[in-house]
């Protein structure tokens, strides 16, 4: 009971800080939570109740080793989030029907959180990462002991195979050796993976497609001859249902207003934007995008860059350098690496989505300083990711703007799938918990996926984006955003936004809501492992044993359903998934027809692992 | 357990009962006599090997209960008190550094163009169109109307976005011919396409230059080539701007050095062909030679000249008439000279596999759209078909430069690549240190050079020319050139209007540089 009060203050921190008594109760309750499961999970007692310096769990005791592998299965604990009991509520956030405006861009301005928004944050404040009983439930131990026996045997044999045939088939394994004085590209080692494994299942990768990406795709069918090595197309097509693309609000159109205002813009713009931003490639439209995309998320300025990955990439070094510190997700987007990499900064990795964690290592990090000299840091920035694409984990941005609020670091959140997909209206997490964007101090995002167009955007206060627009790699040295797909993004955009004085846009969000929430809850109901919290459109679904991610992916194809199957390295080793990307292009009789199929081939490779509800 | 805990005899009674009860419970295990006796004997008479595996079950014991080790751990013991005031004070520097002048400069004068990018583009501030020698339509594809038709084909089957990353079906036919017709244009036998050119070569080095390797670096090659340098963690070297004795000199320390080490680790020789920052082309028969001599891979980064140098357009193995399967990766970009979007690297089967898995950039990111990818297939068709526009090009950028390379500049400025006849369709205007030395003090900043450039730039707009200075992220550049003008040439304009537009500059050079004053 006490728990829940305290937490319906979450939505209130947009509109006034909580008390510094609850802001302070709040945090150290959490930490207890944390060190509770810390003992329970390492037996050995390694905890220190005292000093809160992190002595974290040594690798080798069994019972931090159960814990890692589990710990991947933690990130749905939140599911089903706890309701509030409805006298709880009051009054002032009664369901009120029409307290919005269709002019969407102002959501953040509005006084109150809508129900879904305050249900978001409340699910937000109770979720707990370590909870071992949830574990024990969701992964059966046979399931783990197969797995990791199924790639004992994988490795085994991989071997075997590799020894037999430097010996017997010395012209195959030429590319392992040295030749002619030059190191092989790759070395035997680090390929073995990639020949051994990967190799069996490659037919489930890349696999080429015809036309548009949208709820039914045309896959050009393709075999192997030599056991994968090569592919050959036959000629044919296969028409599935796509659950693949990041096609959230089926904005990948051949035809309907976007094409059309795309259509006009090349015969207008023509296709390129023929130099860099800074130097002579800066169009009109460009700068609209900005401005409208700046207004649609809630901050001040925004600028765009041609490609989603070097969003992160080419703008992270331009905020951050030596003496920085970047603390990230330990599942962030290899895009967000590479970024941080290149930015010369000191970087540090909190497990995924853990507030607790999170909150052990900052108060470590700002206490030592920089390692070595134990100079203070410059700046500290937390950089994490709207929707987690593998996990389907929605980032816990309420308790994250509290911890901003305590330790002063700068917040960078990657909406690469979130934007347009989360919130009543699109507006990514912020929307999602009824948080004001003001509290973010960079809001990323990609415009490859809901809007159904390429590139990216940064979002920030004026100050922040003038800096990038000297700083960011791609504004002086990459290629513009072209025009048409900045057009994509200016209509995408608009109709999102209401702009064409239709209901087309709110529907659209609206129905991928619908379906992402039916689609997650049926495959439960069937006794699935489903990650992800709720409301998330990226459904993964574990599959564990590796044999069974091609088996899935196969299967699936077989009966017509375009799906994504990831396995290590993309996972942790024992949880390979398959993923389900639900958009608002799919009818319910697309849905239906899918998960009937999937319930079929879940009985037939033995993937409903929890009793049918 | 604590050692200070004494043993009194109900201790020992205890610790008698559990280990008599522990030995009865063993010997009702069947067959368990078996596994005792051989204890037994094994360990008679053979003191040495109780000490031994003592000694081991002792140093299991210690590792276990061992600190984990950290690397340069010096972290300060701090009570919860100290950490809470630490928290409290630390300040952090604001998120990004308040403009200087010079930055408010730079954002005020990046032209804003209203409208498409042409040859004659309407600016922002300009009541006429400009005369646009700033942008890379070298070969006037902007303007194809063909290019553009082709675009709209695509766009109504393919839509604009492909929605996903190449592995999860964001790979289109498209996309697959693309490849083809790159490999074909180049003469190599695969080709990969990334969705941006400046991503891609910063990919490509480090999908095959991991640690322990060793990278041979031209030190004047462009930024994107740096950051893939960067993030491989190699070993660096590098070597003066396309110097090929240097280059052997640091090949052949090298080999030196290594000649004592046994394991053989993957060596590259990276560079540009083209280069971006001085306009000057490399000399890739010798670089060929070296890289054979030496048993080197070259990576070449050909994002400038694919499209405009060499008979056919296809860069410098075309210029040089080799093959391309001599150079192991060229990189490229088609966003330049291809007015298209995106990058490739080609190479061998082996090299694009390989980059398929590797490649952060391919592997990572949503696939190019398929209007981009058409594009830039239909330009690779038009410049095979139109090869004469290479010679027209090559023709503007020299009567260009030979206009600048006159007598009464000679003081004023320097071009990047004094050769006249270079086929590079762009270069560098630099002002000549002899002009900043006659003008008075040695601490003439970068800023007041820019500066004077810029000047330049908005006389030469204001007599209806846009040209631009070479924008650079100065403090992130290894090894900054010196600020300049970059001109890039167009068959856009007619030979007169270039010669026109030639002028206009030659002469706002001589007006700026006259008034100018420290």
């Amino acid at each position: 009971m006490a728990t829940t009060t305290n937490s319906l203050q979450v939505p209130g921190i947009e509109i006034q800080p909580p008390p510094i008594s609850s802001s302070h109760h709040h945090p150290q309750q959490k930490h207890q939570e944390k060190n509770d499961t810390t003992s329970t999970l390492s037996a050995t007692g390694s905890s220190t109740g005292t000093t809160r310096t992190t002595t974290r769990a040594r690798t080798f005791s069994l019972s931090s080793l159960v814990g890692k592998t589990r710990r991947a299965y933690s990130v749905s604990s939140a599911y089903p989030p706890k309701m509030i009991h409805p006298s709880l509520v009051p009054a002032s956030l009664k369901p009120q029907e029409n307290t919005l405006s269709v002019d969407n861009d102002v959501w953040f301005h509005a006084k109150h959180v809508t129900p879904a928004q305050r249900r978001n944050s409340v699910a937000a404040a109770h979720r707990k990462y370590e909870d071992f009983q949830q574990k024990m439930e969701e992964a059966p131990m046979f399931i783990l002991v197969s797995t990791y026996l199924n790639y004992f045997v994988l490795i085994l044999f991989g071997h075997l195979r590799d020894i037999l045939g430097k010996v017997f088939k010395r012209s195959e394994y030429a590319h392992l050796r040295t030749n002619q004085g030059y190191a092989p590209l790759v070395s035997d080692f680090d390929s073995f993976y990639t020949r051994r494994m990967y190799m069996r299942i490659r037919d489930c990768w890349n696999r080429p497609i015809t036309g548009v990406p949208t709820r039914i795709t045309a896959i050009l069918e393709r075999v192997s001859d030599d056991f994968n090595k090569t592919f050959r197309l036959t000629g044919r097509k296969i028409d599935a249902i796509n659950f693949a693309s990041y096609n959230y609000l089926g904005f990948a159109q051949a035809e309907g207003p976007c094409a059309d205002a795309v259509e006009e813009t090349v015969r207008d713009y023509g296709v390129s934007g023929g130099s860099t931003r800074a130097e002579c490639g800066s169009l009109d439209i460009h700068r609209e995008a900005e401005r409208k995309v700046a207004r649609f998320v809630g901050k001040e300025d925004a600028c765009i860059v041609s490609m989603g990955f070097a969003t992160n990439s080419t703008t992270i070094p331009a905020l951050v350098g030596k003496g920085c510190l970047i603390i990230s997700d330990e599942l962030n987007h290899s895009s967000i690496i590479f970024g941080a990499r290149l930015s010369g900064a000191s970087i540090r990795v909190f497990k995924h989505n853990n507030m607790g964690d999170l909150r052990n290592l900052l108060r470590e990090v700002i206490s030592q300083g920089q390692p070595r000299t134990h100079r203070p840091w410059k700046k500290i920035m937390i950089i994490v990711e709207g929707l987690y694409s593998m996990e389907g984990s929605v980032v816990n941005l309420p308790e994250l703007i509290k911890l901003k609020r305590e330790f002063k670091f700068y917040l960078y959140v990657d909406e690469a799938h979130s934007i347009g997909a989360l919130g009543e209206h699109g507006g990514g997490v912020c929307d999602f918990y009824g948080i004001n964007p003001k509290h973010v101090d960079i809001l990323m995002g990609t415009f490859t996926k809901s809007f159904g167009a390429a590139g990216g955007y940064i979002a920030g206060d004026k100050v922040v984006i003038d800096h990038l627009r000297l700083k960011n790699h791609s504004f002086c040295y990459a290629e513009t955003m072209t025009p048409p797909v900045t057009q994509q993004v200016l209509a995408s955009l608009g109709i999102m936004r209401g702009e064409d004085g239709t209901e087309n846009g709110r529907n659209r969000i609206r129905q991928l809501a619908d379906n992402a929430h039916y689609f997650a809850a049926r495959l439960r109901e069937m006794g699935f492992i489903v990650y992800g919290d709720e409301g998330s459109p990226v459904v993964p679904l574990l599959l564990f044993n590796p044999a069974k991610i091609s088996a899935f992916s196969r299967e699936m194809l077989k009966r017509g359903v375009a799906i994504c199957v990831v396995g290590y390295p993309a996972t942790p080793i024992i949880s390979s998934r398959a993923r389900f990307c639900v958009s608002a292009a799919h009818t319910r009789e697309d849905l239906d027809h899918a998960l009937k199929l999937i319930s079929e081939v879940g009985d037939l490779l033995m993937l409903k692992f929890k009793k049918a509800q | 357990m604590d050692p200070s805990v004494h043993l009194d005899d109900e201790h020992a009674v205890f610790i008698n009962s559990t280990v008599n009860s522990v030995y009865e419970l063993i010997n009702a295990i069947p067959g368990s006599h078996l596994v005792l006796s051989y204890v037994k004997n094994a360990y008679q008479d053979d003191p040495f090997r109780i000490i031994l595996e003592l000694f081991l079950v002792f140093f299991a014991l210690k590792y276990m209960l061992s600190k984990k080790y950290k690397p340069q751990d010096n972290a300060v013991k701090l009570t919860e008190k100290e950490i809470d005031d630490l928290v409290e004070e630390w300040k952090p520097e604001p998120l990004v550094p308040p403009l200087s002048s010079f930055d408010k400069l730079n954002l005020e004068k990046a032209p804003l163009i209203i409208g498409a990018q042409s040859v004659k583009p309407k600016v922002a501030g300009h009541a006429k169109p400009l005369m646009n020698l700033a942008s890379t339509n070298y070969l006037e594809l902007q303007a194809s109307e063909r290019i553009r038709q082709k675009a709209i084909d695509t766009l109504k089957v393919y839509g604009v976005g492909s929605c996903g990353p190449p592995g999860f079906y964001g790979t289109i036919d498209v996309h697959m011919d693309l490849e083809r017709d790159i490999a074909q244009f180049l003469g190599t036998e695969e080709a990969i396409i990334y969705a941006q050119g400046f991503s891609t070569i910063s990919s490509v080095i480090p999908a095959f230059s991991k640690r322990g390797d060793l990278l041979v670096v031209d030190d004047g090659v462009s930024f994107s080539v740096q950051k893939g340098v960067q993030i491989s963690r190699s070993n660096v070297r590098y070597f003066k701007h396309n110097d090929m004795q240097d280059l052997e000199r640091v090949l052949d320390d090298i080999r030196v050095d290594d000649m004592h080490k046994r394991k053989l680790t993957r060596r590259f020789i990276v560079t540009e062909g083209l280069s971006a920052n001085f306009g000057d082309i490399a000399p890739l028969a010798k670089l060929i030679e070296l890289k054979r001599k030496f048993k080197y891979r070259l990576i070449l980064d050909e994002s400038q000249s694919i499209g405009v140098l060499g008979a056919r357009g296809a860069g410098l193995t075309d210029l040089f008439n080799i093959d391309a399967k001599e150079v192991d990766m060229i990189v490229g970009s088609m966003s330049n000279a291809l007015c298209a979007s995106g990058g490739f690297c080609a190479g061998n089967t082996q090299i694009v596999d390989h980059q398929r898995l590797s490649g952060s950039a391919y592997c990572f990111s949503a696939s190019i759209p398929a209007m981009l990818a058409v594009s830039a297939s239909e330009a690779l068709k038009y410049i095979q078909e139109k090869p004469q526009i290479l010679c027209d090009l090559a023709d503007r950028s020299r009567s260009f430069r030979q206009v600048l390379s006159h007598k009464s500049l000679e003081n004023l400025i320097e071009l990047s690549g004094s050769d006249v006849y270079s086929p590079s369709p762009f270069f560098h205007i630099r002002v000549n240190p002899a002009f900043l030395r006659s003008r008075g003090r040695d601490d003439i900043s970068r800023e007041d050079e820019e500066r004077l450039l810029q000047d330049v730039v908005d006389e030469c707009s204001a007599q209806g020319v846009l040209i631009t200075r070479a924008k650079y992220v100065y403090d992130q550049e290894r090894k900054c050139p010196r600020p300049s003008i970059k001109i890039y040439v167009t068959i856009g304009l007619t030979k007169k209007e270039n010669d026109k537009a030639a002028g206009v500059v030659k002469s706002a050079i001589v007006k700026v540089f006259g008034k100018w004053k420290k």
